[in-house]
């Protein structure tokens, strides 16, 4: 039957793997920090990566845009790729993959300049606008997607650091996405925020997951558990469990994914 | 658990003990509070002991005693074709002569004495504006000499033997008499902002070391200023951490100690005598304070990229800005408060800089402004030595005067830097 083949294609398309890496290991200088991590992130889902402090999630987040280059010591080999290119391939630029993949960090950290030029600042280096017209439609898009508009669209000029923390965070995730990236790089994007300012945040990521692939670094389980399709538990380096966010926090496999979201590790 | 807890409930915090411990801590406490105060007060007392000290003896070079005199302008001596080249000395001689018509000969060559050697030129020079005034009497104020001004501002005993003082008893006399008239004054000594430097000291004034002070600056700046702050970004941003890094970084440190007088000499030996560069000129000068300031402009230039968040930087790198762009749109702008602020206090320290500009030769007698910085030129501090070392009286205050100058500016520029580092430093 060819309709429900087509059917069943569509469906892959929807849930395409946005990320492969395999084999992943990262060094800081002595320390074995991640060992050997095997993950396929989605396009248009969330995933999460869980686990106690130290395990790793962070600096996995980081391999997936090359922040980690910034750190002298630090040494990752394996294989990722976006789209089916090598992201660590000597052609790739990694400024211009941080384009494509866009980050928003634990503290807020807006620029301390006004809140378009916080949001104007990606596109106007990647050179994404020919006009003025055009920058200031790129800039009002961003601060929609962000659920931020409303709020500044009559301070534009004030300074981003003059906003409240959960303003100042979905600045920053305005500013992510103003550069088109395709994936969503948030390392405890609500780990600063007060609990409104977290509802906020994580009804936008959903809202986010219609245009890219989102990955998200937590350690509050309930978020992971509300925000994410897929979730990935880490431990200690290893990537322990990686499935459905349902099937990971009612039918863990692996016992110690078990300990941990009971709360008996952590 | 529970053994814990009872053996917390059981210390006694009412007990001797505890009571003598509080008591030791507090009294060590008032003891630190106390010595930090000495020092404090012991610190400020020798600066203002250092402050009176200057005020003291300089306040008098900020007024000098001046005398009007009727000039009279005769055709005799003045000859129109030639107003510059007339016999300027004989006018003077006759102005005088119509003031003491009672002296003669020798007698009356010491009461000339009173005025300023410059004198006669100050006359010569406003006829030549005014050649009209040939023929009638010019009235004039101009400096009396340095012995005179002494005596006017109290400083010559009139008691000493007059054989051990620098002014006869006529001379007194004929000053006394010009005092009568009412014609001795003592204006606010605008000739030591105005005039460049003189052998004599009711001439001499800071003009030209001024200007050359200004040159310096501006060579300065102009070379130390770019060099430091690219060296400190690539140090700090760029430059990998190895072992030529660390090396680098030691001997920068090192050079900010090296003393000034060494630098002195490798400016003679480098800029003079192998580059060929002019003597005692402000460019040189310029280039050795600038390689002097270097190592305090890299430092303070670091140590404000390092004080920049490095959230900010993730953050540019995040919406993918290379790190030339990450520098320079980000880093470099928030770092400059930190920068100016470094970099005037590193000015401030070239502005009172001696040592290496003695070895250049920028303590020659000069009595002119530099017109440019390859002219030879004194600046402050070598002028200041210059006149410590004069014989004439007149320079000893004019001496703690140029000091109290040169602080004055020294002052203006840090308050320039807290006022910089005050009006655009961020709180993050």
């Amino acid at each position: 039957m060819p309709d429900d083949q087509r059917l069943m294609e569509r469906a892959v398309n929807a849930e395409r793997t946005k990320i492969a890496a395999r084999g992943v290991q990262v060094h800081y200088g002595q320390t074995h920090a991640l060992k050997d991590v095997d993950v396929d992130i989605l396009d248009h889902a969330v995933t999460a990566f869980i686990g106690p402090s130290g395990c790793g999630k962070s600096t996995f987040l980081r391999c997936l845009n090359r922040m980690n280059d910034t750190i002298s010591t630090c040494r990752v080999t394996g294989d990722i790729r976006l789209d089916g290119d090598d992201i660590y391939d000597r052609g790739i630029d990694p400024v211009q993959l941080r384009a494509k993949v866009g980050m928003v960090f634990q503290k807020p950290n807006p620029f301390p300049k006004s809140i378009y030029d916080n949001v104007a600042y990606g596109p106007r280096i990647h050179g994404l606008a020919r006009t003025k017209a055009d920058l200031d439609g790129i800039v009002e898009s961003s601060l929609r997607r962000a659920a931020l508009w409303n709020e500044v669209k009559d301070r534009l000029a004030s300074p981003g650091t003059g906003l409240s923390g959960g303003q100042q965070q979905r600045l920053c995730i305005a500013r992510a996405v103003a550069t088109s990236p395709e994936v969503l790089l948030m390392d405890e994007p609500c780990s600063a925020l007060d609990p409104i300012a977290t509802a906020q945040v994580e009804e936008l990521i959903d809202e986010l997951r219609a245009n890219f692939s989102v990955v998200i670094v937590t350690h509050s389980m309930q978020q992971a558990a509300r925000v994410s399709q897929r979730t990935a538990f880490f431990h200690l380096g290893h990537l322990v469990e990686y499935g459905d966010t349902t099937q990971i926090f009612t039918k863990p496999k692996d016992p110690r994914t078990e300990s941990y979201i009971t709360g008996r590790i952590g | 658990m529970t053994d814990f807890s009872s053996r917390q409930t059981r210390f006694d915090w009412s007990s001797r003990a505890y009571q003598d411990l509080i008591r030791r801590r507090r009294r060590s406490e008032t003891y630190l509070r106390g010595a930090g105060l000495a020092s404090i007060i012991l610190a400020v007392s020798f600066l203002g002991l250092m402050l009176a000290a200057l005020f003291s003896t300089g306040y008098k070079a900020f007024t000098q005693t001046h005398v009007t005199i009727d000039v009279p302008i005769s055709a005799e001596h003045v000859d129109s074709a030639d107003i510059f080249g007339s016999n300027w000395r004989r006018v003077m001689q006759d102005a005088v002569a119509g003031h003491f018509p009672d002296l003669e000969g020798r007698a009356l060559r010491a009461a000339g004495e009173i005025l300023s050697n410059g004198a006669q030129f100050m006359v010569r020079d406003r006829v030549v504006e005014a050649p009209e005034m040939i023929g009638s009497t010019l009235s004039i104020t101009v400096p009396v000499s340095d012995p005179f001004d002494q005596l006017s501002k109290g400083l010559v005993d009139r008691q000493t033997e007059e054989a051990n003082r620098r002014v006869t008893d006529a001379q007194i006399a004929a000053f006394d008499k010009l005092a009568q008239e009412g014609r001795i004054s003592a204006p606010f000594n605008w000739g030591m902002f105005a005039n460049v430097d003189s052998r004599f000291p009711e001439l001499a004034g800071l003009k030209g070391a001024f200007i050359g002070t200004g040159y310096l600056l501006l060579v300065c700046f102009a070379i130390a200023l770019p060099v430091g702050i690219g060296a400190a970004i690539y140090l700090e941003e760029f430059a990998p951490r190895n072992r030529f890094s660390d090396f680098i970084e030691v001997n920068i440190n090192n050079l900010a100690a090296v003393p000034s007088v060494v630098f002195g000499l490798l400016a003679l030996s480098v800029f003079l005598n192998w580059f060929g560069l002019p003597r005692g000129a402000p460019f040189v000068g310029g280039l050795t304070i600038a390689l002097m300031s270097l190592p305090t402009i890299i430092i303070a230039t670091r140590a404000s990229l390092k004080a920049v968040p490095p959230s900010i930087r993730e953050a540019a790198l995040g919406v993918g800005a290379s790190r030339q762009q990450v520098v320079f749109h980000h880093v470099l702008p928030l770092a400059m408060p930190g920068i100016m602020t470094g970099t005037i206090l590193a000015m401030a320290n070239a502005i009172g800089e001696t040592a290496p500009l003695l070895l250049i030769g920028m303590n020659a007698f000069i009595t002119a402004a530099p017109a440019t910085p390859f002219d030879s030129a004194t600046t402050l501090p070598t002028q200041i030595f210059i006149w410590a070392d004069s014989p004439e009286r007149g320079f000893v205050s004019r001496t703690s005067a140029a000091i109290l100058v040169l602080l004055a500016i020294l002052v203006v520029m840090n308050a320039l830097a807290i006022y910089l580092r005050r009006r655009f430093e961020r709180k993050w």
